[in-house]
């Protein structure tokens, strides 16, 4: 199938631009030097605090820039009950951001009275469809607008699991309403260790609930690429980015970088990659930046 | 037990080091072993919590040594699964693990380096509140210091130490050698808390100025203030002593609010 036919969704889907990952690292930076950068993503957990830097940072450089948040703690997918006190501390920070949108992981975090603090893969069966779904409705009741899910890296696959992520995915975004963070490098990471085709997962994707991308570099071990988010993002990523765009069209996208963190500019630089690529798989009309979301209860 | 709740608890057991049979539902190819795969979690699992109290506790690193600490680092993951939901709180029980267990209780100062720096973090995310100025103390009516009470900043700490901990930590964070580890004769009580523009400050109290501080965060008013103050000064001296103890707290930042 031509890519190009499956771009029907474009006017439909708010493209914020090109955004970066917000780091402490760079905080004096962004406030003192206002970069140009479209928008920023913020990890929600760290302005979950009382009050403080965190948050004084957050409101200052908020006042200049758009956002979207991005959780690590959900555990959405765990059997736990939902941990209300994080869903309220989310709703709060959310009142106070006012971002875009909000988005955490297709994984488990908590179980068993212990939180990993890891992003820990699900077997994607029909049970566990039912789960998620059911959770995600929960999740989005209770803060009122839809949520975003992201696609992992991962490195075991369970007995369990009787289809493709992206077939999982696209159910689980179906059944419960979210739409999707779509991480191209957790694609190729995933891809390369559990010997699937990165292109398959993107064209198997549905494109109407794509809401995000992620990109961000990674390190080999051994026989197995982990998603470490310490490098600059490769070239095999880049392609697939190009492919993804040819297939989504204009989806916001952002770098995560979490350590071995280069100077703003550099980051900076390395997201004007980004842009040349869209620029030339897009039409500038499909780049054309809203200023306002228009996807109905997502912002 | 649902299969995907009894497949969680065996995950969790697995990165605990217990008893697991999660590798049984972990497919194998010929480049990895379902063992080898989910080692990569085991690892990871433990890199990431040992970053988050290298992160927290980097004086106390300096004082043991890399091998000290990691020792410390393993035996606390071992002892305190995560239950916190942000890792911001997960090394919180650094101290409790360094004041009860050997080796670490056999130098009582290593606990109260930890409680520095966890005091120094718990610091710098306390509440926000307002902040009085001289001002609003003048328009007081007389009849409002028979029953003023104070609320004081969220994070205010007054913390108390039997050895010179401080003197050590301000060495070890100046990249300095830490002096000698000298025992107090009595506790020594330091104040610390975030000022208006959002710095952490700290210094050591007086016992008179420690009480009246205690007594004023426990809400006592003014005058009970005074009372406990006579154990340290005349009857003629407290009342420009407690003035002058709440002017200082007032143009350090540390009061929110007056009750009266
Ligand atoms: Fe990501």
């Amino acid at each position: 199938m031509d890519a190009k036919q499956d771009m029907k969704n474009d006017d439909t889907r708010p493209f914020l631009g090109f955004g970066l990952g917000l780091r402490t690292e760079h905080y004096q930076h962004v406030i003192e030097h206002k970069p140009q950068v479209d928008w920023f993503e913020i990890i929600s957990e760290n302005y979950m605090v009382p009050g403080g830097k965190p948050l004084a940072n957050l409101d200052k450089i908020r006042a200049d820039y758009p956002m979207v948040m991005h959780g690590v703690s959900m555990s959405i997918g765990s059997t736990d009950p939902l941990n209300t006190n994080y869903l309220k501390d989310l709703k709060t920070l959310i009142n106070r951001v006012e971002p875009y949108w909000y988005s955490d992981h297709l994984c488990w975090t908590h179980a068993h009275n212990t939180n990993s603090h890891d992003l820990l893969p699900l077997p994607y069966n029909e049970a566990t469809i039912n789960h998620l779904a059911s959770r995600i409705s929960q999740v989005q009741d209770f803060i009122g607008r839809p949520m975003l899910v992201e696609n992992l890296s991962s490195y075991v696959t369970y007995n369990e699991s009787v289809m493709s992520e992206w077939e999982f995915l696209n159910e689980i975004a179906k059944r419960s309403g979210c739409y999707i963070l779509l991480d191209i490098n957790n694609i190729f990471v995933s891809a390369h260790n559990h010997q699937f085709k990165p292109k398959d997962y993107i064209n198997g994707i549905d494109n109407e609930r794509v809401m995000q991308f992620h990109l961000a570099g990674h390190s080999y071990q051994g026989d197995m690429i982990i998603d470490t988010h310490d490098h600059d993002v490769c070239d095999p990523v880049w392609d697939l980015y190009k492919y993804a765009l040819q297939r989504f069209g204009a989806v916001s996208t952002m770098i995560e970088r979490d350590d071995n963190i280069p100077e703003f500019a550099e980051l900076r630089q390395e997201l004007a990659i980004a842009e040349d690529i869209a620029t030339k798989a897009l039409s500038a009309e499909q780049l054309h930046i809203a200023g306002q979301p228009v996807l109905k209860g997502v912002a | 037990m649902s299969a995907l709740q009894e497949l969680q608890h065996n995950f969790i057991d697995y990165l605990l080091g217990q008893p697991s049979n999660i590798a049984q539902h972990i497919q194998s190819t010929p480049g990895l072993s379902a063992e080898k795969r989910l080692n990569i979690y085991a690892y990871a699992y433990k890199a990431r919590l040992k970053e988050a109290i290298g992160t927290d506790y980097e004086q106390l690193h300096g004082y043991l040594g890399d091998e000290q600490f990691d020792q410390l680092l393993e035996r606390f993951i071992e002892k305190y699964p995560s239950e916190e939901t942000n890792l911001r709180y997960y090394s919180i029980n650094i101290p409790t693990l360094l004041r009860s267990e050997e080796p670490f209780n056999s130098l009582p100062i290593l606990a109260e380096i930890a409680e520095i720096e966890a005091a120094f973090a718990d610091s710098f995310d306390a509440a926000d509140s307002t902040i009085l100025t001289l001002n609003d103390l003048a328009p007081l009516p007389e009849s409002a210091w028979e029953t003023l009470s104070f609320e004081l900043h969220p994070s205010l700490q007054l913390l108390s130490y039997n050895y010179n901990s401080f003197a050590v930590w301000k060495a070890l964070s100046d990249e300095e050698a830490p002096p000698e580890t000298v025992q107090y004769d009595s506790p020594e009580t330091w104040l610390m808390w975030r000022d208006s523009q959002l710095i952490t400050r700290y210094r050591p109290l007086l016992n008179e100025e420690a009480t009246a501080l205690a007594f004023a965060r426990q809400g006592q008013s003014f005058p009970a203030i005074c009372e406990a103050l006579l154990d340290y000064f005349c009857e003629d001296e407290v009342p420009v002593k407690a003035i002058t103890f709440l002017q200082t707290w007032i143009q350090e930042g540390l009061v929110s609010k007056l009750n009266y």
